[in-house]
């Protein structure tokens, strides 16, 4: 294409900032573009593909992310903050071939339908039990009133995080995939 | 109806399967297993549309430039602007269309991108191709379009007259069409007007319920590649690949063998991704033609909302007629439905609502005229249910007006007019024991773990801010198209020479798991777990079309193929195993890993060494399944015949509070009682039931979609469109029936609709009971209940 | 435009200094949950985004100096949810608030000076503030200045503060021992939401007498947060009797009170549900203050 003229209000100036964090315990450092969210950087940027964009307006919390200890929805957030910061995805939260006591209760409880929302689910759990190990059933509300479900796995969430409170306070945080009950 | 000289061979396997399983212990059917993408999902790996893009380096992305008008005409279209934004690659407008611009999915009646004129706020205009998303936007701000406005219709009564159904004289949204109702159905049967005379009492209403958006959690997506040879592969977050196929290659001009259709994870459908993906699929597919690269078109969640099909709002005018016995002499109804722009299901789905329009019920006489209209609001097509939960709305909460009339109890008014087996359904369908009718027993199911009786007795006693109320709901649920279509399905297995399982089917996944009821189903048959099993993702090129994974139909259609497969696969693997244990085909039993005679254990081989020995001995290990249902029959002066192959029925009551003052709802408990006949996939029928009664519970309580004069949408977004929280959700409790469907696989029948039927409406009859005014609106929000009790008090 | 350049600060006199240079063109950024929406509906257009995110350090914070109760503008919401000194009944509207504010994620980013600035009805923080008489800390290059919260609302989406200015602090006079505050919002489900209409009421009460009491609603007939003053001037000096507040609730509060009505809701039920959350919040303040 040829620019005959620059177009009005146009600007190619939009210079890439690097910024360097820390993701699931690696560390990295990109380019990103001043106007970038979090949430493009981390999926296309990194690959962490588990983040996903239901709305992009921090209504849905299919994007959440856990960073610096607070939970975090990467669609409102720029990239330019990640500078400096450690950020955990589901990607992270257990080592290769295990899964978190989260994933585990959630399959115990035959939670899975669509499975797009999750992610943010599982995210928002951690953040709940890393803080509160023991929560109630209207403290697990709270925690995940954020996360909608359209499919409707609400009740067995709520199972699950507490199942997986039990399996924390029995010393059992990771899982091999084998034991997951078929 | 064309005589056939004999059965096909279909029918006589799956009912030969149903008898001989039918008092079996089941060994993995009915019971819980993880699904086959659990742990993909888990473990956020799982691919949704969108992700693809991981794959592809030089993608392009596919911005939709939509109309400022909900009704004009187009009188030009300038984008040379925009064409000349650095970064923009291509500008696509009507005339670049190089095949048929058209993606409706039962009428070619919608534009892919819109030439004459614009009928809603979602229509395109032009779409900008870029590298940047935002370039893409800032760019498409730039194509300027000359409209000439036209009035807006945004109320179907503007269109028809809901009692005479007449067409009203108005500015018609499909001008080309010469009038803007689109398809009336009726049923006439027996003399209703008699009917109303010699009745001894008579309960007549209107009814209202809104547009609901499907609000899935992955927003429509579509990535197209252009092939080497000419041809386009379109990844799609759809319901329907073969239609989608049928729509790309329509549009682009090719040959249906040029266009591939794959289906990876799909985040939730709903009835929504049955046509969109015509539109999102050849929008991509343009693109990726024209730039030749790959190309994403990806909906904002605003897009989505207004972008695609949405429940039909329905306003029905019901009169019920009955002895004071509470014998329901005649129905009579007249329903309008806002069809909105364009066609989409709508062909479909005022038919399905004209037959359940009586609910599940002996009704000598009635009447019912269903007419669906163009307006200029967001377009209205399928969504779970697809016209049953706004006509059971008006039934049900017609029934329980009419006990009250009757100063009967509305559970004992219900029973008294059930269908039961040997009764004629209003089309003059009659039920028998091989279509599995379980209605009755799931009222009394639900009737019994709600303490029905006293509590109905006890909750009208309660005075004070907060009241309490309980309800019932009854419906019956056609499976599959019925007359909609050719209704077939297929699956292909495969036994694959280590002796692990693969399925071919065209049938989706988007949350339900039905597919994985068909592993389940073959697992039963063959004799294998399931964990031997992989389901492939749907491929128009690689998995056989099994119609579209719509109505409630993919178990009791897909599961009917698959028993048929099934059925031919183990017949050879007992020939074989039968040459090498020595003893009789019918004497093999299967349990893989083992495979020994029942007459004698100690014979046994293994199921790896069956499978190696049928190689060796050429020995086919796949196999076609194909199923054809029944031939639904449907008079359409008299709407008498045969609808639907077998119905699903349930009954569903619940518990509420009203906090009076402010008007707020809350939803104690539900007693879902289903008759699913046999239940193949016992996880997935608890999460159907439950997934299904919170979505209902958010269309009786919070949801709907509003336009404003305009045609604008006012709320297209998740703040102000209320979906249920894990805040909202009600205890719920899912009871079953297995009233068996002889003719289905081992004797299921359809569940994905029928768990959202009747909440709604339930919901609704335990409000009225609550604060003991008619509701006849939803959805019932505080403003709705403070309006009912202030009318109530003057 | 829709992309945009974004400028990170080093400090706050950094921040300062390029809202200076830039003027209009710079809008400020705290949490991005009220203006990364507005931007992508195109309700707002910048050519670029001043980051506050690297001031969050020195502008988050609750703290009791001098008699006054100071919040930094950065606090964000679940900050102040935890914050030991408003645990103190004088402060419990505050806990209302935050509790119900939005969903978790949402309260992790956005900020006091956030719900302040965004100048929206429905800003449950600002409400709050506003019941306690609260003033906004505006400081620019060379200079400061205060404004009460009450006169820092122009018009919808318009605030006092001009664009080489950014809000530092928000800050109260310390409320005396008989004192509490109650804030309820109600929407038409029980997750989080925006609410129909939202209700914040501070009293200092001696025993049933009404020493002070402030309210404020999301919206008196103006697109901004406002005061009750009429009903304030009723129940001052009265006992908070069922009958006074029963007065206060359906004789004196609609007589200063405009609703409008819109897709939402209709200006009647607006009002009627702001006469009903009036009603349990005066009920509601007058047992904190007692400490039930």
């Amino acid at each position: 294409m040829s620019r005959v003229s620059t177009p009005r209000g146009y600007r190619d100036t939009y210079r890439d900032i690097e910024v360097s964090f820390k993701v699931n315990g690696r560390e990295v450092r990109v380019k990103v573009k001043p106007y970038e969210r979090l949430l493009d950087v981390l999926r296309n940027k990194l690959g962490l593909l588990s983040v996903k964009e239901g709305c992009g307006r921090g209504e849905c919390g299919a994007c959440v992310v856990i960073m610096n200890g607070k939970l975090i929805p990467t669609c409102l957030t720029l990239a330019v903050r990640a500078e400096g910061s450690e950020i955990l995805t589901l990607e992270g939260i257990a080592p290769e071939g295990k899964l978190h006591a989260i994933q585990k209760a959630l399959l115990d409880t035959y939670a899975m339908q669509c499975g797009f929302c999750f992610p943010g689910v599982i995210m928002a759990s951690k953040y709940l039990l890393d803080k509160n190990p023991d929560p109630t059933e209207e403290e697990i509300k709270d925690a995940l009133d954020g996360n909608l479900c359209r499919c409707g796995s609400y009740l067995r969430f709520i199972k699950a995080v507490k199942l997986a409170s039990k399996y924390i306070k029995e010393g059992k945080v990771f899982f091999d995939e084998s034991e997951v009950m078929r | 109806m064309r005589a056939v000289s004999s059965i096909p061979e279909y029918y006589k396997i799956v009912e030969e399967v149903f008898e001989k399983y039918k008092d079996e212990e089941f060994l993995f059917v009915g019971r819980y297993s993880q699904r086959w993408d659990s742990i993909e999902k888990i473990k956020g790996r799982a691919l949704f549309t969108a992700d693809f893009t991981k794959l592809y380096s030089n993608l392009v992305y596919v911005h939709s430039v939509r109309t400022k008008h909900a009704h004009a005409l187009i009188k030009s279209i300038d984008v040379s602007e925009a064409s000349k934004y650095p970064g923009v690659l291509r500008i696509i407008t009507a005339k670049d269309i190089p095949g048929i611009n058209d993606v409706g999915y039962v009428i070619p009646d919608q534009p892919l991108i819109a030439d004459r004129k614009v009928r809603y706020v979602g229509d395109i205009v032009a779409l900008v191709v870029a590298e940047d998303p935002l370039v893409a936007r800032e760019a498409g701000e730039l194509i300027s379009v000359e409209y000439e406005p036209l009035t807006v219709i945004t109320n179907p009564l503007d269109v028809v007259d809901l009692m005479t159904l007449k067409e009203k004289p108005h500015v018609l949204v499909h001008d080309e069409r010469g009038s803007d109702i689109l398809v009336h159905f009726k049923i006439r049967r027996g003399d209703v007007e008699k009917a109303m005379r010699e009745a001894d009492v008579r309960v007549e209403g209107v009814y209202k319920t809104p547009f609901q958006e499907h609000a899935y959690m992955e927003p429509e997506a579509s990535i197209a590649i252009p092939e080497p040879d000419g041809s386009v592969t379109v990844i799609a977050s759809t319901q329907c690949p073969f239609d989608v196929r049928r729509a790309v290659a329509k549009v682009l001009g090719l040959t249906l063998n040029k266009v591939r259709i794959v289906v990876p994870a799909v985040g939730g459908g709903f009835g929504g991704k049955e046509d969109v993906a015509n539109e999102v699929a050849a929008k991509a597919a343009l693109a990726a033609v024209f730039t030749g690269r790959p190309a994403l078109a990806l909906h904002t969640r605003e897009e989505s909302i207004i972008g695609h099909s949405k429940r039909h709002p329905a306003i029905a005018w019901y009169r019920h007629a009955a002895k004071r016995d509470g014998t329901l002499l005649a129905v009579e109804a007249n329903v309008v439905m806002d069809g909105g722009a364009y066609a989409s299901l709508g062909p479909f789905v005022p038919w399905r609502a004209t037959v359940h329009a009586t609910g599940p019920y002996k009704v000598q006489s009635a009447r019912v005229d269903v007419v669906r209209v163009y307006t200029n609001n967001v377009y209205a097509g399928a969504f779970r249910g697809f016209g049953n939960p706004q006509v059971i709305f008006a039934v049900e909460r017609q029934m329980d007006r009419l006990a009250e009339e009757l100063g009967m109890d509305p559970v004992k008014l219900r029973l008294k007019n059930i269908l039961r087996v040997g009764d004629e359904t209003v089309h003059g369908q009659k039920l028998t024991e091989e279509h599995g009718v379980g209605l009755e027993e799931a009222v009394m199911k639900a009737v019994e773990a709600s303490n029905w009786f006293e509590l109905r007795r006890k909750y009208s006693e309660i005075t004070g801010p907060v009241r309490k109320g309980i309800g019932i709901a009854l419906f019956y649920h056609g499976n599959s198209i019925g007359v909609e279509g050719a209704d077939y399905s297929s699956v292909t297995l495969i036994i694959n020479r280590d002796g692990s399982v693969t399925i071919r089917t065209g049938l989706t996944e988007f949350g339900q798991g039905s597919t994985w009821g068909l592993a389940l189903i073959a697992a039963e048959i063959l004799g294998v777990p399931p964990s031997y099993f992989k389901i492939e993702n749907p491929d128009t090129s690689a998995t056989p079309d099994a119609g579209p994974t719509v109505a409630s139909r993919a178990t009791v259609m897909g599961g009917a193929a698959t028993v048929v497969a099934a059925y031919k696969l183990r017949k050879r693997l007992n020939e074989v195993a039968s040459q090498i244990l020595g003893c009789d085909p019918d004497d093999i039993v299967i349990r893989a890993p083992e495979v020994y005679c029942s007459s004698d254990p100690n014979r046994k081989t293994r199921w790896a060494d069956v499978i190696e020995q049928s190689f060796w001995l050429g020995v086919p290990l796949q196999e076609f399944g194909y199923y054809r249902a029944p031939r639904a029959l449907w008079d359409e002066e008299t709407g008498q015949g045969a609808p639907y192959i077998t119905y699903t029925f349930g009954a569903v009551v619940a518990d509420v509070e009203v906090d009076v003052e402010t008007g707020l709802v809350r939803v104690n408990k539900l007693y879902t009682a289903y008759d699913i006949g046999k239940v193949i996939n016992r996880m997935g029928a608890e999460l159907n039931a439950e997934g299904g009664a919170i979505q209902a519970l958010g269309y009786a309580l919070m949801e709907e979609l509003i336009h404003d004069k305009e045609g604008r949408v006012s709320n297209p977004n998740l703040s102000t469109y209320y979906i249920p929280t894990i805040k909202d959700v009600p205890e719920i409790i899912p009871l079953w029936v297995e009233a068996r469907y002889r003719k289905g696989p081992l004797g299921a029948k359809g569940f994905g609709e029928p768990s959202f039927n009747a909440v709604a409406a339930a919901i609704a009859n335990a409000v009225a009971h609550a604060i003991k005014t008619n509701v006849a609106e939803l959805p019932i929000t505080p403003e709705r209940v403070y309006m009912m009790l202030k009318s109530r008090q003057t | 435009m829709f992309r945009f350049d974004t400028y990170v600060p080093r400090n706050l006199r950094d921040a300062l200094e390029a809202s200076r240079i830039y003027g209009e063109e710079l809008l400020p950024i705290a949490g991005g949950t009220d203006l990364m929406v507005l931007y992508r509906q195109g309700l707002v257009k910048f050519r670029m985004l001043l980051d506050l995110w690297p001031l969050r350090n020195s502008l988050s914070y609750v703290r009791l100096e001098e008699g006054l109760v100071k919040i930094g503008a950065l606090t964000t919401i679940d900050v102040l949810e935890s914050s030991e000194l408003l645990k103190d009944k004088r402060f419990a509207g505050f806990r209302d608030a935050c509790r119900k504010f939005a969903s978790p994620f949402i309260k992790s980013v956005a900020t006091v000076g956030g719900n302040i600035g965004a100048a929206h009805p429905l800003s449950d923080i600002a409400i709050t503030l506003l019941t306690y008489d609260a003033s906004v800390r505006l400081k620019s290059l060379e200079s400061e200045r205060v404004i009460p919260l009450k006169n820092f609302y122009l018009d919808k989406r318009k605030t006092i503060r001009k664009s080489d200015e950014l809000i530092t602090e928000v800050f109260f006079n310390e409320p005396p021992s008989n004192a509490s505050s109650v804030f309820i919002k109600l929407d038409r489900r029980f997750g989080h939401g925006m609410g129909y209409a939202a209700v914040s009421v501070y009293a200092e009460l001696d025993g049933e007498l009404v020493e002070e009491v402030r309210i404020a609603f999301d919206s008196m007939g103006r697109a901004f947060p406002e005061r009750a003053l009429i009903t304030e001037g009723f129940l001052k000096n009265r006992e908070l009797s069922e009958d006074n507040i029963s007065r206060a609730v359906y004789e004196v509060l609609p007589s200063e009170m405009r609703r409008i009505s819109d897709y939402r809701a209709s200006a009647e039920y607006r009002l009627y549900i702001s006469q009903v959350l009036l009603k349990r919040a005066l009920l509601e303040v007058s047992k904190r203050v007692r400490g039930e």
